[in-house]
């Protein structure tokens, strides 16, 4: 165990992404991180399934990011930073992420925030 | 010899390059933000430094989990702007000083810091989200950057104290730089905020604002804390106030917060704050005769 960590497990509602969830999710990071790559993107943009099997992604891999499934992909160790760049390909914006992590619609997000217009 | 002028820590949320891409400075949901940067912006046009000297995090955007660098250093003369997702911002490539930066690999590594050095990679809004905020691009940059890039995004991530360590170990190399430059130190990053889980959105003003106190007055207390409790105050991206503390190790103990903004619009805190170093005028004429003496003295025994 980290100890520079010890006690961030009782923290609720939060997912540390460390060398553990990097491993587990490696491939389907690669897979987002292939989004920065304007052929690639352009693939996945175009052919979703093609690009699901040029980075040999797992069915349920294929299912979270065709569902743009952000609590499930969070879980299951994508970056978030990563989430961000597929964020942007779909138009999705960053509350629109954060308001699902939190189970709640991008407006009832919004209304928990100063200043709703700012984004 | 080089000097440095003083630091700035700032906030580097994506939506502050896209504010300011889309000119959203009279926009009444903005302006707090632009109005905040203003004194920065002065600052530096007065102050004209050759270099800043960036402590940043790349967002998993030019580096990937396959080999992520807990430190690494950017030796090149030019750095692209990264495409994260949409095509890189319309701002011309990032200006490098590969002398500096190579006297900087050289002294770190000699100080046991054994930083990475990598050349020609793009660097992410990590380094320009703010940076237009007060170094406006127009025609081009106004000087030279060197980057330094940190792990905040995978556990396990430098420790706050690590990190002060390494901001001493710059100091020290820049200070030996035998050109005379004049440098600016910068930290990105924070304030509090979390981007996963049902604690998304989480966020902490009054940590935000004991935060700002301590890195003026007492940076060591914040190097001595852990991460967890960087993540219990701040959130679990709150983790990235790391880079903060480097940018106040590389200023000296006297170094002057001059001025300060705080604005939570929406998930991150976004806060700058710039520190002055005090002018040593009295101090550099008294050294002066000194070291002559020494030099006589080296020449004599030679």
């Amino acid at each position: 165990m980290n100890g520079q960590l010890k006690g961030v497990e009782n923290l609720e509602g939060t997912h540390l992404f460390d060398l553990a969830a990097s491993a587990r999710a490696l491939r389907l990071n690669r897979f987002l991180h292939g989004l920065t790559v304007p052929a690639k993107r352009d693939l996945f943009k175009q052919n979703p399934d093609a690009a699901f099997e040029q980075a040999s992604l797992s069915a349920e891999e294929r299912r979270m990011v065709r569902d743009l499934d952000w609590v499930a992909l969070i879980r299951y160790g994508a970056s978030f930073f990563l989430l961000e760049k597929l964020g942007r390909v779909k138009g999705v914006s960053n509350p629109e992420i954060i308001a699902a992590f939190r189970g709640e619609t991008l407006d009832e997000f919004l209304k928990t925030r100063r200043v709703p217009g700012a984004r | 010899m080089a000097r440095i002028l003083g630091g700035i820590g700032t906030s580097h949320v994506p939506t502050i390059g896209v504010a300011y891409d889309k000119g959203k400075r009279s926009d009444p949901d903005w302006a707090p933000l632009f109005a905040g940067y203003e004194p920065v912006q002065a600052w530096l046009a007065k102050k004209q430094p050759d270099v800043l000297v960036f402590f940043y995090n790349d967002h998993a955007t030019t580096f990937f989990f396959d080999h992520y660098p807990t430190f690494a250093l950017g030796v090149s003369e030019s750095f692209p702007i990264a495409d994260e997702g949409m095509g890189p911002r319309a701002i011309p490539p990032l200006k490098g000083h590969p002398a500096l930066a190579r006297h900087l690999a050289e002294s770190l590594i000699n100080d046991e810091f054994d930083i990475s050095v990598w050349q020609d990679l793009a660097v992410d809004h990590g380094v320009h989200s703010p940076l237009t905020m007060f170094w406006p691009p127009a025609p081009d940059w106004p000087g030279r950057i060197v980057p330094i890039e940190i792990n905040v995004l995978q556990h396990p991530i430098p420790t706050p104290l690590r990190c002060f360590k390494l901001g001493l170990a710059v100091r020290r190399a820049l200070l030996s730089y035998p050109e005379d430059l004049k440098i600016v130190v910068i930290g990105t990053g924070g304030l509090s905020h979390q981007l996963n889980g049902s604690r998304a959105g989480f966020n902490n003003e009054k940590w935000d604002k004991q935060f700002l106190d301590l890195i003026a007055r007492n940076p060591k207390k914040l190097a001595a804390m852990r991460h967890a409790d960087y993540i219990r105050l701040g959130g679990t991206e709150g983790a990235e106030e790391i880079m903060w503390l480097a940018m106040r190790g590389a200023l000296s103990p006297r170094a002057k917060k001059i001025h300060q903004n705080y604005y939570l619009p929406m998930t991150t805190a976004m806060a700058v704050a710039l520190f002055e170093e005090p002018v040593e005028k009295a101090v550099k004429a008294a050294k002066r005769p000194k070291m002559a003496k020494r030099a006589r003295r080296s020449r004599a025994a030679a």
